[in-house]
């Protein structure tokens, strides 16, 4: 196939194309999630949690009368603001971290930004849960107690737009924390100019071309088909909580932390989740907070569910972008000025990680060549629903704006964009032109004939009036081992069975990226020398905090070798303890002893062996348990490159955009799951045309009320809109480490939008730089409405 | 309250008060008002009163087709569907296909090179299994067009469609390789 990947080391299992090991579970329908395992039928004394949603943008409860609703049978509790459970609550953000390390409350990335109260009186955007929560028999009779709770409401100006939230006058939202809704500065991401290399004035001035360029990226949501979901019982002082957080052992931490109880006292199980993407990212979200104090209160097990309309919780942070960038007439780029308004929405949570952190890293590891390089940033409160962490945080938004500049800039200098970025970026431990970069950009565009590209609206007409264009991006990975340091330690353990099978430790919240098929196919590659192939290994799919082993979580595709790497050692422990049994049972030291493909023999006497399975045998018929905790490696190896190159046809008579065909290059350092990387690639492009051509949030601006909370309004692709889909692996960087991987399940998403946004400027010669590109944005920039 | 109460109107007889559903061979019987309310959809009820949840409800509002079951040979939205509705029809969710059925092995199974998995989180598969397992029935050799059209109405956030079509084609191979046996 031509498709396949050259693989820098021929290894038994790993980098193989196969099925996923939960393939045949997930397929027939008996992977179970916790929307499944806390069904009514298996737990007859359920409640179920429904919370009040602010009906308002901005308001403040004056009053809230309860006593109807208390009465309506079958309501078992109900909380107010006004109660001592939550008004004794400490005020907190959403998403402690980004879900690499973990947190206390003292410890959590944005201190100076706790905005949220639990349930409390003052609501900030439509769908706010504030005031009151109620625990019923039936989610029906929780609904109905709600609309029984009279409120008395005072409603109070709002605002939508972060420009207008910045002037004088506008309403102040959290005036404990910033006087003019800009976002205070913190450590992390830093101050407003929070990266200043150079003189960037000084370089324009002396470029010989200059450009200004302007992006705006929309509120994307993350659309995960498994609502959020959560199930808390108490027995005496001991909390279990059933979750489909994507990480057991924060969320713990954060219930321990909130509910001022001992962490032996929480237990936290998280099975399979049907998606993540980012979500709340750690999750340190208040209904676990309300649903668990229910819980004590009425001494049954509480539900709380997501509906579809209450899942659009929280979504990727809009962005306002501006650039400015100057070179030398020979593309040699002097000066990069970068400035953006971020829509924090409602809470801060982590906007400030969208519009700094992730910028920051980004200089690091693309812009090092470049002299001059200055960025400022300013994220501001508004009523609407508030941005937190989507996949691709922070570098979707950055590309969109990025990967515009680096076309204009190509197109004003006369040069081909590839030849413009492989001169100027990469990152600073290596000489440009960078080899990952090289590889993907010269491989998407021989698959794209990029040598064919028509000047901008200058290809012929198809149909009439349908005209083609091509385009591409490209951007640095982001989760290399080194940038993983933060994390702490990763652990993980191989349990060796007397039979020869394997009960592998690592546990990881399996939430689609498929690091399970990769843990085991590493176990296996590492056991190859006891002759254990996948299917001798079992895999837990449920994360128990009471298990022992702290999880690591999904951010990224990263678990797929962050476990894989420790497993190397856990491996090596194995290795000793039969070697041991070996020199016992041979009578001789160990270093008389081969152990290979199943097989014992001594090196002086090939012939005189047996089977690792005979000599467990003869053991004491203890399982051998080896267990591993290290830190990623944290040599510098800069980072691999991705890029998407993307066909489309655009209706010049209706507006409409069609993506014909995508291509998407990622250098993995290793393919650890082909299969598997190969479904991200392709499966990313699901959010990536819905992002830059169907999905959004509307709100009605006189009353700031969402209008598509729901998904036949907020459209998400289906197969009947997604284009042909190329994926293409590349093992070029090589990182620290056994394997030397890097994630790609964020990257996959993060070039398409700017791909597509540059094909369609190739295809109609006027450039929409406002995601999405709908239909009237295209009849518009044609003069045609 | 009354949700929660049998049926007291007169003139509804203690008979009709009761609906007969046959789901994967087994005759099931609830009475409405107690068992199960009029409004209850027929997702609710096989989820959460029989506990088959390989059915998903995921939009609740019939967009993504992760509640499909058949239901007299077609597939339909279970969200969308009252329970009451059901009544003395024949239901087949995924737990009724056999373990190695054509359509779930090709989905478990799909690892051709250059589409990736037919899934991901999984949570979506089997709506699509279902769907798929309605439409061979009906067109068991579809053109790639025709596969298209008929997953439309069901979405994948993870995005594996294109590693899904693919699975089609195979169970659609592996369902006439069966047939043409003695």
């Amino acid at each position: 196939m031509s498709n396949q990947f050259k693989r820098r080391v021929n290894r038994k299992y790993l980098g193989t194309y196969r099925p996923r090991i939960d393939g045949w579970e997930k397929a027939s329908g008996r992977a179970e999630f916790i929307d499944d395992m806390t069904l009514k039928c298996r737990l007859p004394n359920i409640l179920y949690a429904k919370a009040l949603h602010s009906p308002y943008p901005h308001a403040i409860i004056k009053n809230i009368d309860i006593s109807k609703a208390e009465k309506l049978p079958g309501v078992e509790a109900i909380l107010t603001y006004k109660d001592l459970e939550i008004v004794s609550l400490k005020p907190m953000n959403a998403g402690w971290t980004d879900g690499v390390d973990t947190v206390s409350y003292e410890r959590m990335m944005w201190k100076k930004l706790r905005d949220r109260r639990i349930l409390g009186s003052h609501a900030f955007w439509v769908g706010d849960e504030v005031g009151a929560v109620v625990a019923a028999k039936s989610e029906r009779i929780g609904e109905e107690a709600l609309r029984l709770i009279k409120v008395e409401w005072e409603v109070l100006p709002f605002v939508l737009d972060p420009i207008e939230s910045m002037q004088p006058g506008a309403p102040v939202l959290h005036p404990e924390l910033s006087q003019n809704n800009i976002l205070p500065a913190e450590p992390i991401g830093g101050a407003d100019v929070f990266v200043n290399i150079g003189d960037v004035e000084r370089g324009f001035t002396e470029a010989d071309i200059n450009i200004e360029v302007k992006a705006i990226y929309h509120n994307a949501t993350q659309g995960s088909l498994d609502n959020w979901c959560c199930l808390a019982s108490w027995k005496d002082d001991q909390l279990t909580v059933w979750s489909n957080s994507y990480e057991a052992d924060q969320t713990r931490m954060f219930l321990s932390e909130m509910l001022v109880i001992p962490q032996n006292k929480v237990r936290v199980i998280s099975p399979f989740v049907g998606g993540q993407f980012g979500r709340g990212d750690t999750g340190e979200d208040p209904f676990f907070i309300y649903t668990a104090l229910l819980a004590k209160r009425t001494g049954s097990p509480v539900k709380f569910k997501h509906t579809r309309r209450e899942s659009f919780h929280n979504t990727r942070q809009p962005i306002i972008y501006t650039c400015k960038m100057g070179s030398g007439k020979d593309g040699t780029i002097s000066s990069s000025y970068f400035k953006s308004i971020g829509n924090a929405g409602a809470y801060a949570d982590h906007t400030c990680f969208a519009t700094k952190f992730v910028p920051q890293e980004i200089v690091e590891v693309s812009f090092a060549h470049i002299p001059n390089v200055k960025m400022e940033s300013y994220a501001v409160y508004t009523n609407k629903i508030p941005g937190c962490m989507m996949r691709g945080v922070g570098n979707n938004q950055f590309n969109l704006i990025f990967g515009l500049a680096v076309d204009a800039l190509a197109e004003k200098l006369g040069m081909d964009p590839i030849e413009l970025a492989l001169k100027n970026f990469g990152h600073k431990w290596e000489k440009l032109p960078d080899k990952s970069l090289e590889a993907v950009l010269h491989e998407g565009a021989r698959r794209i004939g990029w040598d064919k590209r028509h000047k901008p609206g200058k290809g012929r007409t198809y149909d009439g009036s349908k005209k083609r264009g091509i385009g591409f991006s490209f951007h640095p990975g982001w989760h290399a081992a080194w940038q993983e340091q933060r994390r702490g330690t990763i652990q993980a353990g191989i349990k060796l069975n007397p039979d020869g099978t394997v009960v592998l430790l690592a546990p990881t919240v399996e939430c689609g990226p498929g690091s399970n098929t990769c843990n085991v196919l590493s176990c296996a590659e590492a056991l190859s020398f006891l002759g254990v192939k996948p299917k001798d290994i079992s895999w837990t799919s449920t994360v128990d905090t009471d298990s022992g082993l702290k999880d690591t979580v999904q951010t990224d595709s990263a678990v797929s070798y962050l476990q894989s790497e420790v497993l190397v050692e856990a491996a090596a422990k194995i290795r000793g303890e039969v070697m041991k049994l070996a020199a016992k049972h041979f009578k001789v030291s160990r270093d008389q002893i081969v152990i290979e493909d199943g097989i014992v023999c001594l090196k002086a006497q090939v012939k005189k062996s047996i089977t690792v399975k005979k000599l467990l045998q003869k053991g004491d018929l203890v399982p051998i348990v080896a267990m591993a905790s290290s830190r990623p490696h944290n040599r510098k190896t800069g980072v691999p490159y991705q890029a998407t190159f993307a066909e489309v046809e655009v209706d010049t008579a209706t507006g409409q955009t069609q993506v014909l065909r995508m291509i998407i290059l990622n250098d993995c350092g290793t393919v650890m799951f082909a299969s598997g990387a190969e479904a991200q690639q392709c499966g990313g492009q699901c959010m990536t045309v819905g992002e830059s051509l169907l999905e959004e949030i509307v709100y009605d601006e006189k009353t700031g009320v969402p209008l598509d909370f729901n998904w036949v309004e907020y459209k998400i692709p289906t197969i009947a809109d997604m284009p042909k889909v190329e994926p293409v692996l590349f093992e070029v960087w090589k990182g620290a480490g056994e394997y030397g991987a890097c994630g790609i399940g964020e990257g996959v998403v993060t070039c398409g939008p700017r791909a597509i946004a540059n094909a369609i400027y190739n295809a109609i010669g006027v450039r929409i730089d406002d995601i999405p590109i709908t239909p009237d944005k295209i009849l518009k920039a044609l003069g045609r409405i | 309250m009354t949700l929660q109460q049998p049926c007291k109107d007169p003139r509804v007889s203690a008979e009709d008060r009761i609906i007969r559903l046959k789901v994967n061979g087994v005759w099931h019987e609830f009475y409405v008002g107690h068992d199960i309310e009029e409004a209850d959809t027929l997702a609710y009820l096989l989820r959460e009163k029989l506990g088959l949840s390989g059915l998903k409800v995921a939009c609740d509002d019939g967009a993504c087709g992760a509640c499909t079951v058949i239901l007299n040979g077609e597939a339909v939205l279970s969200c969308m569907t009252l329970a009451v509705d059901a009544d003395g029809q024949d239901i087949l969710t995924i737990e009724g296909l056999p373990k190695d059925d054509p359509v779930i092995a090709a989905f478990a199974e799909q690892s051709e090179p250059g589409y990736g998995t037919a899934m991901q989180c999984g949570y979506c598969t089997p709506g699509f299994v279902m769907t798929v397992k309605a439409f061979l029935n009906e067109n068991p050799n579809p053109t790639a067009q025709e596969i298209k059209d008929a997953l439309s109405g069901n979405i994948c956030r993870c995005g594996c469609y294109a590693a899904i079509a693919k699975s089609v084609e195979h169970a659609a191979e592996k369902i006439s390789r069966q047939a043409s046996k003695p």
